[in-house]
């Protein structure tokens, strides 16, 4: 039975492009650089100075509070630096630079299994906080505290997504057809720390080799199941899922947990199992190069730190014939314009989609005023009216925008600004509107103290 | 790294929906309609629709230059206004006309409101209600020459008198040009199939109107009555083109719902109570200038607060016909029903064909005959034969110009080894064969269809009586000579032959 949730967009896939190009694991030649702040919440303190010798999964910052993630090294070498670099967001951030000696010498032998079988509930998350594993589907929430629910008896479902609805991006279903055993046993360990849940395997049906290597994988797992979904863009949003799954849409200021519901990504649930029952500690992850503009775009167990522009080397550089005009770390949907490839790769980071053509560009000329043809109302998957939010939000009227049309329930998935035959730039006008809510709010609050 | 890289805030990509595609997929669903007008109407509605489509355009880009604003002629929505005013009028209106409303529809309508997307009525049906304000005697639908009725179908409607439905759906009856029923639908339906205009308008319009007319019309639900009210004064054209003009209609479903019965419910109060025919225009208008109070109170809320418990069903993937399927389904119907239509039009000229080539094969047995006339004293002869094998079908009274008898023309068949072998004979007033023709012969080539060859027809020449076949050489004044391997054939003809001289024996002979 294929599930989904209501409204989305089927925007063109792409995936073909690399969905057959094979995991392989890459070791990059160059420096390495590690930015502090690899996850939502606080940077994380380093501990290492100028001069160290690092080996690879060792670790180099710490945590710097609950809502924070250690950071450990992908390489083995000397420290250079701790210093502002680029980083891919276009801004400077503080990062430890270590030359990479090429020989990556591990910490510790990560391939002893390090599993009595009566590992308790603590000593699971306290495994994955030392290895600093974040969400690694692009969020990068600290996992440790995704597992720290207040009441963990009240979790009804575990959500193992491996929807991957960006298009371009084939890295999760490469992931899960040869790493299967792996990502259920991951889901397992989860599921040990929520005694009433049922673990779901969401897959876009897309993806049938996947669907068939989970299957085979859970087969005989009385609580583990896998469920093809409909492929459509956003399947792989938190709520996207916990609403094909279960049928529950919760507002905004609510939590997936508030409603039962634990999702973690395919990518992340590996590193737990490598976490839980090796003691490696998160240092490289799935990620997909891709694009019209990259020579063979393909797989790659990454490790974190590499720069950009060496993957793309290790790609055969830009398909001659073509000219990358557009870099996305991540894919269309959700990506970041990168305006220069000589930054790292962060651990939430799961691809690199460089594109020969920017629609975004060609968008813009075909730009008309909004016809009110309602495709945005039906395409949003929160059940928004974004035509109406955006006459509230130019208009200046933000009192509408959030009370009456509830525009601070916007999720961002840019399904509306997809759709739209105007080419109007809604979701921007949406994150306009939402920070100057917000400012207002703040302004006001600071007010009544 | 050459170039530099773009930098945008995301989504990266976009659908391959634009604006001009929508405009040129309501064009495309306005073609069936558009032909169908220019073909009943002529060459004056092909003017009347190249003008307004023309003026509208240009009109838009004037306007445009005038004002200093960027040209959007590119977006095809002053096509689509042209278009549909042009539709929307008389195909015998005077060519000014269009021209003036199309001015009107694109400088005042739009262009004074902010253009695309900024005006509160629907452009089209505000210029062609402004001519039927201002231009009233020129926008009367005048009914051709050759019409019987005495008014438009609608007028005929208020007037309670009958309408050829058939007619108003195929678009043959006098109307505005973009009147065919049928090819409206066809291109509402397509519209809709492609999820371009929104089922709860046009849908809720037409049952709107049709319980309203239902119940007050004073008919009750009586098919045909329903049907002749929804196939005239633009209900149809106004629920899947007018009524859906995104600008001016609602967003949400609930308010779109509303809107489209109060269009329906409003036409229809209009048109059983009203002293116009185009109430259907005026009806549309008022939901338009409704739609931005509705849009302001009726605002869906997100999903997460619709409901109050917090668990609903999973929801699974319907099971849903799609809606090609159903578009398709729906038009294969109408496109049956119109073609029993035409069959029912057509069908009397076909008829008269038919009567014509019979004459002519009378003509040709009896070349003196200057009119044919029912040979009454047959009647009761003829009715005997009907369901035998061998019989005289129809029997007539051959008259010179001055109307003296001068023979007789019989149609006569009988069973071939092909088929029924039918034949024309001619006879003089004395009973002897003037000659035969086949009309219905369909027998062995080379051997049986050796009938229709002089050889053998001509034998029957100048005789009477009854005949007798015979193989080889015939001899005796009775006797015909059969044609050679084609007994059957032969034997029918004879048979078809002396019946026909029996009938003349028995009946014919002496009267007049």
């Amino acid at each position: 039975m294929r599930n989904t949730f209501r409204g989305g967009v089927h925007p063109e896939e792409h995936k073909e492009l690399s969905r057959d190009a094979k995991l392989r694991q890459f070791d990059p030649q160059g420096e390495m650089v590690f930015p502090l702040q690899q996850h939502i919440g606080k940077p994380a303190k380093t501990i290492v100075q100028k001069g160290d010798t690092v080996l690879v999964g060792q670790r180099i910052a710490e945590a710097d509070g609950f809502v924070s993630a250690h950071i450990h090294s992908s390489c083995s070498g000397k420290v250079k630096a701790v210093e502002k670099r680029r980083v891919l967001t276009g801004g400077m951030a503080e990062c430890i630079v270590i030359d990479n000696d090429r020989e990556f010498t591990p910490f510790a032998d990560y391939s002893v299994r390090d599993d009595e079988g009566n590992l308790s509930e603590n000593d699971i998350i306290q495994r994955v906080q030392d290895a600093g594993i974040v969400g690694l589907g692009g969020a990068g929430f600290p996992t440790h505290v995704k597992l720290k629910p207040k009441d963990p008896e009240a979790i009804e479902y575990v959500i193992a997504n491996g929807a991957e609805c960006e298009p371009y991006l084939t890295c999760n279903d490469q992931l899960m057809r040869t790493q299967a055993p792996a990502i259920v046993e991951g889901l397992e360990l989860v599921l040990r720390l929520f005694p009433n849940a049922t673990g779901v395997i969401c897959i876009e049906d897309n993806k049938p080799e996947a669907i068939h290597a989970m299957e085979i994988a859970a087969s005989g797992k009385a609580r583990i199941k896998v469920q093809a979904m409909i492929t459509k863009y956003p399947q792989g949003g938190e709520r996207s899922l916990i609403q094909a799954v279960t049928g529950i849409d919760f507002p905004i200021s609510k939590l997936p947990a508030d409603v039962g519901c634990i999702v973690q990504n395919v990518g992340t649930l590996m590193a737990i199992q490598r976490a839980v029952l090796y003691h490696e500690p998160l240092f490289r992850q799935c990620f997909t190069m891709t694009g019209e503009a990259v020579s063979e775009p393909s797989n790659f167990m990454v490790r974190v730190g590499t720069s950009y522009a060496e993957l793309l080397e290790a790609c055969g550089g830009i398909k001659p014939g073509t000219e990358a005009v557009k870099a996305l770390a991540g894919g269309p949907m959700m990506g970041i314009a990168m305006g220069s490839l000589d930054v790292p790769v962060q651990k939430q980071n799961n691809g690199l989609t460089l594109l020969a053509e920017d629609p975004v560009a060609e968008a813009e000329k075909m730009m008309t005023a909004c016809l009110h043809c309602g495709r945005c109302t039906t395409v949003c998957p929160v059940g928004l009216m974004p035509q109406l939010m955006a006459d509230a939000a130019i208009a200046g009227n933000l009192e509408r925008y959030e009370k009456k049309l509830y525009g601070l329930e916007c999720i961002q998935c840019g399904s509306c600004t997809v759709a739209c035959p105007a080419k109007r730039p809604l979701m921007q006008t949406f994150k306009q509107a939402k920070a100057e809510i917000q400012e207002k709010k703040k302004r006001e609050g600071g007010g009544q103290k | 790294m050459n170039g530099v890289l773009n930098i945008s805030s995301s989504p990266h990509t976009r659908d391959r929906w634009t604006t001009p595609y929508i405009m040129r997929m309501v064009v495309l669903s306005l073609l069936p309609a558009t032909v169908v007008g220019i073909v009943v109407h002529g060459w004056q509605a092909f003017g009347i629709i190249a003008l307004a489509v023309v003026s509208a355009v240009a009109s838009e880009w004037v306007f445009n230059k005038i004002c200093h604003k960027p040209d959007t002629i590119w977006d095809g929505s002053a096509a689509v206004t042209g278009l549909l005013l042009a539709l929307s009028l008389g195909p015998k209106t005077p060519l000014y006309i269009p021209v003036i409303g199309s001015v009107f529809a694109i400088v005042v309508c739009k262009g004074c409101f902010g253009g695309l997307g900024k005006n509160f009525i629907n452009p089209a049906l505000a210029a062609r209600c402004f001519l039927l304000i201002s231009f009233a005697n020129a926008m009367t639908i005048k009914p051709s020459l050759d019409a019987v009725a005495s008014a438009t179908p609608v007028g005929a409607l208020k007037a309670l008198e009958q309408v050829d439905i058939t007619k108003m759906f195929l678009g043959t009856a006098d109307g505005v040009i973009g009147s065919s029923i049928l090819a409206l639908l066809v291109g509402g339906l397509l519209l809709w199939s492609l999820d371009i205009i929104h089922g709860q308008i046009c849908f809720s319009v037409l049952i709107g109107f049709t319980l309203l007319i239902g119940l007050f019309g004073g008919e009750g639900f009586n098919p045909r009555f329903l049907l002749a009210h929804l196939c005239g004064g633009g209900v149809v054209m106004g629920a899947f083109f007018m009524a859906t003009d995104y600008v001016t209609s609602p967003v949400s479903r609930l308010g779109q719902f509303i809107y489209g019965c109060l269009i329906g419910v409003l036409g229809g109060i209009f048109r059983l109570w009203g002293n116009t025919a185009d109430s259907f225009s005026y009806a549309i208008i008022i939901g338009n200038v409704c739609t931005p109070l509705i849009d302001t109170y009726i605002v869906q809320k997100p999903l997460a607060y619709r409901k109050v418990g917090k668990t609903r069903p999973v929801k699974k993937e319907p099971f849903r016909i799609p809606r090609p399927v159903i578009a398709l389904t729906i038009i294969a119907a109408l496109a049956g029903l119109a073609l029993s239509g035409v069959y029912s039009v057509t069908k009397g000229t076909i008829e008269a064909q038919e009567i014509a080539k019979e004459t002519e094969a009378y003509k040709a047995v009896c070349p003196d005959a200057a009119s044919f006339a029912n040979a009454d004293q047959a009647e009761k002869a003829l009715k005997e034969y009907e369901g035998k094998t061998t019989r005289v079908n129809k029997a007539y009274i051959a008259k010179d110009a001055a109307g003296n008898t001068i023979g007789y023309a019989l149609n006569v068949s009988s069973k071939g080894f092909g088929g029924t072998v039918t034949l024309a004979m001619g006879l003089t007033a004395d009973g002897k064969i003037i000659g035969i023709s086949f009309t219905e012969l369909n027998e062995t080539a080379g051997l049986g269809m050796k009938a229709d060859e002089p050889a053998f027809r001509e034998q029957f020449n100048g005789r009477g009586g009854e005949l007798i076949l015979v193989k080889g050489t015939a001899s005796g004044e009775q006797e015909i000579c059969a044609i050679t391997g084609a007994s059957v054939t032969s034997n029918a003809v004879i048979s078809a032959v002396n019946a026909g001289l029996d009938l003349y024996e028995t009946t014919l002979k002496g009267g007049n």
